[in-house]
């Protein structure tokens, strides 16, 4: 009986509400006919029911005006509606202000839909909230591509992780691959330079023992080569400079002599790797020719200069010594190796010979 | 001096030993891994001493060179791979890195025996790079 009263007193209310508005009311009009679903409800009765329902909030839950009217708003929420967005509203009701709020609502058949809800208070000449004004949008649809948005970002970053995590691996299987075979040639070519060593030092017949010895400074230069090129902290940096520098020390340093003088300029010029090991051989020859001819045997003068000359690349080796009978076999191997290499690298070799002093200048270009 | 070569290719410590002797010092022994080298290191005393780090039993240089240090004998590390060497150098001199050359090899064992018997040292040779240039 209570229900049936509450619901003629919410009828009532309604039907005064229209009888306030003439039926030309273009508002009226506009309020019924509008795509927009809207309800008014009478704050002033108990539980603040539904007095008035347009025909798109019919269309959008299902429920007719008859069964609206004298109900509560509440019969759009069910078990999924989230408690705090429906707290928000009951507090703007109560405190009689505006709120614009997203809640899931249910139809009257049960399914669901997302509501862009917004509530407002209309209120009377004396500023007294006589009624609650509120539209309903259905973003159901923005809600779902939301989410399949989400569900696609959600798959791609897992995607993503995953092939990441192929590529750590992958990179992890080259990097140690790469160790390991940078690490057997350092130790192949070590060996080879050891059983050549080896053998040099058995040798009985001078010319065996010198061709090895000439065999092995080869052999060094380009695992020297190896070495530097390969270096973890710069791979493929190679310093000719800093390569003719060591070479020379090391050369000069292992002849015991103190009557040689040793004098350099060297200014860093970084080649290519493809370049590196023709140029080590080069500068090895240089060398191994001045202390073939003499260095070696009665000391001298030796002076190496590496740098750049407009857009050439210079090596120079200019020596002082006492020539000494040399092995010629041994002398022309050295040159072949020096032309071949030069050839390869298509650089000028200049030869000048004044008395005991003799220049070699090796002249290529380097791109910048 | 009295040399130790600790160096797991049978090959490379030979020749190691032939250009030591060559060089007019004595080698104690080769040892190919750590337990071989500790034992070597305890009855023999060396001098000094070559350390791989990469032995037959892994990457136990390193281990053999604290020993070493602990005992007050003297090292350097010879490696293809410097970058295993703690920052510490774990008490070594310095370290050779693999492939030397013969001429590297045989200047760097001039300054390391004149560093061993207290002499006057020249400057170092290229390849030998001193744990004290790199701290």
């Amino acid at each position: 009986m209570a229900v049936e009263k509450d619901v003629r007193g919410a009828r009532d209310a309604g039907d005064r509400l229209i009888a306030a508005h003439a039926s030309g009311d273009p508002f009226a009009a506009a309020f019924k006919a509008t795509r927009m679903p809207m309800i008014i409800t009478d704050p002033r009765q108990v539980d603040n029911p539904i007095i008035f329902s347009n025909r798109a909030f019919s269309k959008l839950t299902g429920y007719s005006a008859q069964e609206l009217v004298g109900r509560n708003c509440r019969l759009l929420q069910g078990p999924q509606t989230d408690p705090a967005a429906v707290a928000k509203i009951r507090e703007a009701v109560s405190q009689e202000r505006d709120l614009a709020i997203d809640i899931l609502n249910y139809r009257r058949d049960g399914t669901t839909f997302w509501n862009a809800l917004f509530v407002s208070p209309v209120r009377n000449e004396d500023g007294q909230v006589i009624y609650f004004f509120a539209s309903q949008l259905d973003f159901t649809n923005i809600k779902s591509k939301e989410a399949e948005l989400a569900a696609a970002r959600h798959i791609a970053e897992e995607e993503v992780a995953r092939r990441t995590a192929d590529l750590t691996d992958a990179l992890t299987t080259k990097t140690a691959l790469v160790h390991e075979v940078d690490h057997r040639v350092k130790n192949n070519l070590l060996t080879i330079a050891s059983i050549v060593k080896l053998q040099a030092r058995m040798a009985e017949d001078e010319v065996a023992k010198r061709t090895l010895f000439s065999v092995l400074s080869r052999v060094e230069a380009l695992s020297t080569v190896h070495r530097k090129l390969l270096n973890d902290d710069d791979v493929g940096h190679f310093d000719v400079a800093e390569f003719a520098g060591d070479l020379i020390v090391d050369v000069v340093g292992a002849l015991r002599r103190s009557d040689i003088v040793m004098t350099t300029d060297l200014h860093e010029v970084i080649v290519p790797a493809d370049k590196a090991s023709p140029l080590a051989l080069i500068l090895n020859e240089l060398i191994g020719d001045v202390v073939r001819r003499g260095l070696s045997d009665g000391g001298g003068e030796i002076h190496l200069e590496v740098r750049r000359l407009n857009g050439h690349f210079l090596v120079r080796v200019v020596d002082t010594v006492t020539p000494v009978v040399f092995d010629q076999r041994e002398h022309d191997f050295g040159r072949l190796m020096l032309e071949t290499c030069a050839r390869q690298l298509g650089a000028e070799i200049e030869r000048k010979t004044d008395g005991k002093r003799t220049e070699v200048s090796v002249t290529l270009m380097v791109n910048e | 001096m009295r040399v130790m070569i600790v160096e797991d290719e049978a090959l490379l410590a030979l020749e190691l030993e032939t250009e030591v002797e060559a060089a007019g010092h004595d080698v104690v022994g080769q040892a190919a891994s750590s337990s071989t080298a500790y034992e070597l290191a305890e009855k023999t005393a060396p001098d000094f001493a070559f350390v791989d780090i990469q032995l037959l039993d892994g990457p136990t240089g390193i281990d053999v060179g604290k020993f070493l240090a602990s005992k007050n004998v003297p090292y350097i590390f010879v490696s293809g791979n410097l970058k295993r060497i703690p920052d510490d150098f774990a008490g070594a001199l310095g370290a050779i890195e693999k492939p030397y050359t013969m001429n590297g090899l045989q200047n760097a064992l001039d300054y390391l025996a004149l560093r061993v018997e207290g002499g006057e040292v020249p400057s170092p040779p290229p390849g030998l790079i001193l744990a004290s240039e790199v701290a």
